[in-house]
């Protein structure tokens, strides 16, 4: 008789790739067993061979106005203060006006010629790194439902997040640290739900750094540091702790559970170094904090963020999220859009250029994926009496792509005349989502997780791979 | 745990390709399937099935299994010519050929659904059948059976109980024997967490050690039953069921901050043992049993159908628990800013329904807001007759961003007497205030002066009526049933009603002049229904056993899993309702048992017949639930402030936001009071909680997760908490005059409710004098000696004993 269904300690380890080195040992039991019968090993494997092995979301809370950005409307220009001749969506958040140009000025630039406007002079030099898609629509008229679509693919229903759904199908490359980190997020518009696992395992939420309310330099994992006692005496603390176990575990006799969160001890011990290590900037270079903009009070904020999340991602994090969020909403310039927008893409502009090069310089750009965007654009008309602001508009709003097997130098999809609804090469929300999976190597329709009666995936019942975009 | 779910994610899409048609058909190409799965079978059930599927068959056509299709209409005529879809009657009907009868004749279908549908026939028509569907009638499903009184098995060894008799029998036709009784150490521990989320004194322990009677473990479970914190750790199981939470969460998390109150109502009503049935009946239609129960409304008038705050209710104080309960149908989270009012509206109605038939009848009636249900015999028209009943009940203000919930007002006469006189007192302040304003005289001056700052002080100090989130009648009216779930694509009105399969087809009509809420509760707590009862008592087995006998306890439908004992489950519903649906009862009739009291102790033999312990051939090991490891943190500490209701949010106004743009956490989660009482916060769980796996509170879960993840072991490390709790256990074992060995057998007593073996008391000793060491420019002794033994305390606390229950 063989005693197969008792895993040994170093069963255990080496199904410990599941993000976080989630040890969910009650079903480790029969995930062994079914791995032994199927010939296939521990760890979550991608479906394809992946183009990106990580993403770094720079989330642009609030809706960066698209037309005012990164996709010029000339015929808008045109037709400054006139009535919108097209249809206007059925749901609208606001109001607005006539139409409204944009105050900036666009140049073409890099060898692709892709326009970008006088608000991201520093973006602007990487522009043949980057692959816009000017064709993105379908998420919600409202922050929260926006936010949370953006995010999870669901205005309605909680459902997990995309980092979770990229948790849950490739677990984590490094033991010692989170599969999914989420810095400085908002809580507000869906908080904790926009980086969750919903009913995916618990080890595939995201784990926040801080959050928008937080000083970036102050921003930490919890209970990652101990106050009351030296390394040494946590060491001389978890050798009692060990023994204990141990005793309990001769007389419970063999549990994969007691084992499981034995070893979990130590991991975590393991991780009180590495985390802290991840989160300190001490041994950057000046060179490299002045790329990111740490040098100057406005960019060193979200520089800060970025440089973080360079650092999970070289060490090994599947999805960092970094999000551009202050104490309102940030990018939200219903009124006030020249100085709103001036404001916020100065303290993102060269951080996320500094970002891209340095990813590039440390060959990390290749293999990842970096994704900038909003919940949503901005309306072509004006909202408010001082022809100053622009309402959300979720029907057609730009978002880019950069590295992680996209095509370099390369615009896709268009809004119509106006910049209101998307009309050349649509993009759903949910398309997005396909796309961002497949280059991970994930089937979006495969990767599913059976609750409440049906499996669940990230897109619903919808969602195509965009493969026009893959380099 | 991913890699389970995908691998049966794999094998099963497997099960479904190796399905023939037909038995005796070669397997579909996978590709096929996808085709069909994705492109065609939601289009025949959006666009057909109303005349060709299960309910009709005009022309004597169904198009809804292989073998129907083969077969064909009335007229004859095949409707394939086998890979010629243009010579096909089916295309050429869709295509509106001439001389073929146009469909679907309220409107030809897209260009792209008729290319699908030729592209199919060019396949050759594969119609796969559906893996779990194959061969057998859904509504013949054993959970829409009525439940039946078994026969007790016959079995070789004498059974102590009834419901051993059902266990042993099936270990006995696996060859199995039952693992030997717990000892009597185990065992109150085991029921003391069970009935109350805390540990047994030490005291507990040794009153239950020295009584040797028969009677002892019925004593101790009489008296946990009656122990108040028995409703606070089973009204906590409900309130998973019933996704409590004090903030909307979803888009904007603001404060429910009357909710308590409903929390509060649950525990009262499991510490009353309030019966199952009347617990279901007010949480569905409390706010209706006024008129059976002879409560008095302030205006008659004004009552059911009314739109708008005033139709309050003045009941004796304590008949405001039915009102309070419909709680339950109020507190799911809504998108209170959608734009689309309609689809906020509907949205909301969604999530009462499925909240409604996942918690009470473990349906998962959700998914037929979109199409006839994939699996479980529930129609899109039986989903939007019960969508009537609620769309009729109100428990909304309105539905303009940021939408407002409804509260039902629970004031007293004395209360309502109150504030008029505080208003008619404001009235004539401010009546006085206005002759007086403008007048130059100085004695007309100094009144106003007096009268603006009595109104001011009498503004700050106005009573507030209470109120509780809830629900009230509505405008009464029927739905249309809108394709794939879109209110802007509506199909025909469906009359208010009941699902089919469970009601029948002939149901009497509900009333015109009222939503039908009460008439749903009363079907609900039938005791024929073949679901309510089997429900609980499966949701109750599975917070007393950590799986249920139907392991999928949200969901009894024909993708849940089936009993691993049907008979057991049905002796248990049938006895549970013949008891007047008491809960209390039905914990002794398990705890009583043979079954629950046996030792977790392994068994080779059986581990490898059946190492899932389906056959319950032993207790299962659980590890506590997060608010457990919470209380009892500070129970052992001696921190624990055991005062009991009342509000949860201190720091915000009712509908207030919980977190604006600025993303500050305001809320505190600084008190020591039991975990049920803490805070509920949607988006934003308290973070001890999150991480031992309490649920998501936005749906329903009676079957928590158990995970085992480092930053839980960060948290017994470093955590505040865990340090406090540690310190305090210290401070309770320095406290009597013992030595150190005596102190261990204190610290073990405390926390794991036993005395510490001769090698333990050595090696907790040996680290207490560690610690003494690296404590050693501590100069002050007394504090000194606390910290050394607060370290080895939190070593204890964050052993697997303390959190680990055998």
């Amino acid at each position: 008789m063989n005693p197969t269904f008792w895993p040994s300690r170093r069963d255990v380890l080496r199904h410990t790739a599941l993000g976080f080195g989630a040890l969910a040992l009650n079903d480790l039991l029969a995930a062994q067993a079914l791995a032994r019968t199927s010939g296939l090993s521990g760890a979550p494997k991608p479906h394809s061979a992946p183009k990106a092995k990580r993403v770094i979301f720079l989330f642009m809370k609030g809706g960066p106005s698209h037309i005012d950005t990164f996709e010029p409307k000339p015929v808008l220009d045109r037709d400054d203060g006139k009535p919108y001749p097209g249809t206007r969506p059925r749901v609208v958040f606001a109001k607005t006006g006539n139409l409204l140009k944009s105050p900036w000025k666009f140049n073409k630039h890099g060898e692709c010629g892709s326009p970008v406007s006088e608000l991201f002079p520093h973006v602007a030099g990487c522009v043949d790194d980057i692959c816009f898609v000017h064709s993105l629509h379908g998420t919600n008229p409202a922050h929260g439902g926006a936010v949370l679509k953006l995010h999870t693919g669901s205005d309605n229903f909680v459902r997990p997040s995309m980092g979770a759904w990229t948790a849950y199908g490739l677990g984590t490359e490094n033991q010692n640290l989170p599969a999914f980190v989420t810095v400085c997020p908002t809580l507000a518009h869906g908080g904790v739900n926009n980086w969750g696992s919903a009913f995916l395992p618990a080890s595939c939420q995201g784990v926040p750094i801080g959050n928008a309310s937080t000083p970036v330099e102050q921003a930490k994992v919890k209970y990652i540091e101990n106050s009351n006692l030296t390394r040494d005496a946590q060491k001389k603390q978890l050798d009692l702790l060990g023994d204990l176990n141990r005793a309990h575990l001769d007389r419970s006799g063999p549990d994969a559970a007691l084992e499981g969160r034995i070893e979990s001890f130590e991991l975590a011990f393991r991780m009180q170094q590495a985390m802290p290590e991840a989160e300190s900037i001490a041994k950057e270079t000046d060179a490299t904090r002045k790329l990111y903009g740490l040098d100057d009070p406005v960019t060193a904020p979200f520089g800060r963020q970025c440089l973080l999340a360079r650092r999970f991602a070289e060490r090994g994090v599947r999805f960092v999220q970094v999000t551009h969020s202050d104490d309102k909403v940030q990018w939200d310039q219903h009124g006030d859009l020249r100085k709103g927008h001036a404001k916020n893409a100065r303290e993102v502009d060269k951080p996320i250029a500094g970002l891209l090069k340095d990813l590039k310089a440390r060959g990390l750009l290749k293999d990842t994926l970096v994704l900038w965007g909003g919940e949503f654009g901005r309306t072509p008309t004006v909202e408010g009496g001082g022809n100053d602001g622009r309402d959300h508009n979720p029907e057609g709003f730009t978002v880019w792509m950069a590295g992680g097997g996209v095509k370099p130098g390369f615009r896709y999809g268009a809004t119509d005349d106006y910049g209101w609804h998307a009309v050349e090469n649509k993009v759903h929300v949910h398309d997005l989502h396909a796309t961002i999976l497949a280059l991970l190597g994930l089937d979006h329709e495969k990767l599913t997780f059976r609750h409440a009666g049906r499996d669940f995936r990230l897109t619903d019942v919808s969602g195509t791979v965009m493969k026009d975009l893959f380099a | 745990m991913s890699l389970r779910i995908r691998l049966l994610a794999v094998l099963s899409l497997f099960c479904v390709i190796a399905r023939p048609s037909t038995a005796a058909d070669p397997p579909l190409p996978p590709e096929d399937v996808r085709f069909f799965e994705t492109r065609v079978r939601p289009l025949l059930i959006e666009k057909c099935f109303k005349c060709h599927g299960p309910a009709k068959q005009k022309g004597e056509l169904r198009l809804d299994s292989a073998e129907a299709i083969k077969k064909g209409g009335g007229s004859g005529n095949p409707l394939f010519v086998a890979g010629k879809p243009d010579d096909s009657l089916l295309l050429r009907a869709v295509r509106h050929a001439d001389g073929v009868e146009k469909m679907p004749p309220d409107g030809q279908l897209k260009d792209a659904e008729i290319a699908d549908l030729a592209a199919w026939v060019k396949r050759g028509a594969p119609f796969p059948v559906a893996a779990k569907v194959v061969g057998s009638d859904p509504a013949k499903h054993w959970a829409f059976q009525p439940v039946l009184r078994p026969e007790i098995p016959k079995t070789k060894d004498q059974p102590s109980t009834p419901l051993d008799a059902f266990v042993l029998a099936k270990l006995e036709a696996a060859g199995l024997k039952p693992a030997p009784p717990a000892d009597k150490r185990t065992l109150i521990r085991r029921a003391t967490f069970d009935l109350t989320g805390l540990p047994p004194t030490p005291e507990e322990v040794e009153a239950f050690l020295k009584d040797t009677s028969t009677e002892a473990f019925t004593k101790v479970v009489d008296r946990l039953l009656a122990s108040p914190a028995y409703g606070e750790r089973w009204g906590r199981h409900w309130l998973d069921v019933a996704r409590y939470a004090d903030s909307n969460g979803l888009d904007e998390n603001t404060a429910h901050g009357n909710a308590w109150r409903y929390r509060d109502y649950v525990i009262k009503g499991f510490n009353a043992d309030k019966p199952y049935d009347r617990f279901l009946l007010e949480q569905v239609a409390g706010d209706l049993l006024w008129k059976v129960e002879g409560g008095r409304m302030k205006d008659e008038k004004k009552v059911g159908p009314t739109r708008g705050s005033d139709s309050s209710f003045i009941l004796h104080p304590s008949s405001f628990d039915p009102v309070v309960a419909t709680g339950f149908l109020a507190l799911g989270p809504k998108v209170l800013a959608e734009p689309d009012e309609k689809k906020m509206e509907l949205d909301i109605v969604d999530e009462q329904l499925d909240t409604f038939g996942r918690t009470v009848m473990g349906l998962t009636l959700g998914c037929a807001r979109c199409h006839d249900h994939k699996f479980d015999p529930v129609s899109a028209a039986d989903y939007y007759g019960l969508a009537g009943v609620f769309i009729s009940t109100k428990t909304m203000e309105h539905f303009k961003k940021v939408a407002r919930w409804h509260e039902n007002p629970l004031a007293t006469a004395d209360d309502l007497k109150r504030k008029a006189e505080h208003d008619a007192a404001v009235a004539k302040l401010k009546g006085r205030i206005k002759e007086l304003t403008g007048k130059n005289d100085d004695p007309a001056k100094a009144e106003l002066k007096t009268l603006q700052a009595e109104l001011a002080t009498r503004e700050k100090t106005a009573p507030e009526l209470p109120s509780a989130m809830g629900a009230t009648e509505g405008k009464t009216s029927d739905v249309p049933l809108l394709r794939r779930g879109n209110h802007l694509t509506p199909g025909a009105v469906v009359a208010r009603r009941f699902p089919v399969v469970l009601a029948g087809e002939k149901q009497p009509s509900l009333p015109k002049d009222q939503s039908g809420r009460l008439e749903l509760a009363k079907w609900l707590i039938d005791p024929k229904h073949p679901l309510t009862a089997r429900v609980m008592v499966n949701r109750v087995w599975r917070w007393h056993f950590g799986k249920g006998l139907v392991r999928s306890v949200d969901n009894f439908g024909l993708i849940g899993e089936k009993p691993t004992h049907p008979e057991l489950l049905d002796y248990l519903a049938s006895e549970f309702v013949r008891d007047g649906w008491s809960l209390k009862k039905l914990h002794k009739r398990l705890m009583l048992s043979a079954t629950y009291q046996l030792s977790s102790a392994h068994d080779l033999k059986a581990a490898t017949a059946d190492p899932d312990n389906r056959l319950l051939w032993r207790a299962n090991g659980r590890r506590l639930e997060a608010e457990a490891v919470r209380d009892s943190l500070l129970a052992v500490g001696g921190l624990l402030d055991r005062t009991a209701g009342g509000p949860a949010l201190t720091h915000v106004k009712n509908r207030d936001y919980i977190f604006d743009h600025t993303s500050k956490d305001k809320t505190t989660y600084a008190s020591d009071r039991r975990s049920v009482y803490l805070p509920v916060i949607r988006n934003n769980l308290y973070d001890v909680f999150q991480l031992f796996d309490a649920p998501d509170p936005a749906v329903p879960n009676g079957d928590r997760a158990t995970t085992t993840v480092p930053t839980q072991a960060l948290f017994f490390l470093n955590s505040e908490l865990a340090a406090r709790a540690a310190d305090a256990l210290a401070g309770r074992v320095l406290a009597g005059n013992l030595d150190d060995s005596g102190r261990v057998r204190v610290l073990f007593a405390l926390a794991y409710g036993r005395p510490p073996t001769a090698k333990e008391v050595e090696r907790v000793t040996a680290g207490v004098a560690t610690f003494e060491q690296e404590f050693a420019t501590e100069t002050n002794a007394a504090k000194r000696q606390r910290k050394a033994w607060a370290a080895v305390c939190q070593a204890v606390l964050a052993a697997n004993e303390f959190v680990h229950l055998n």
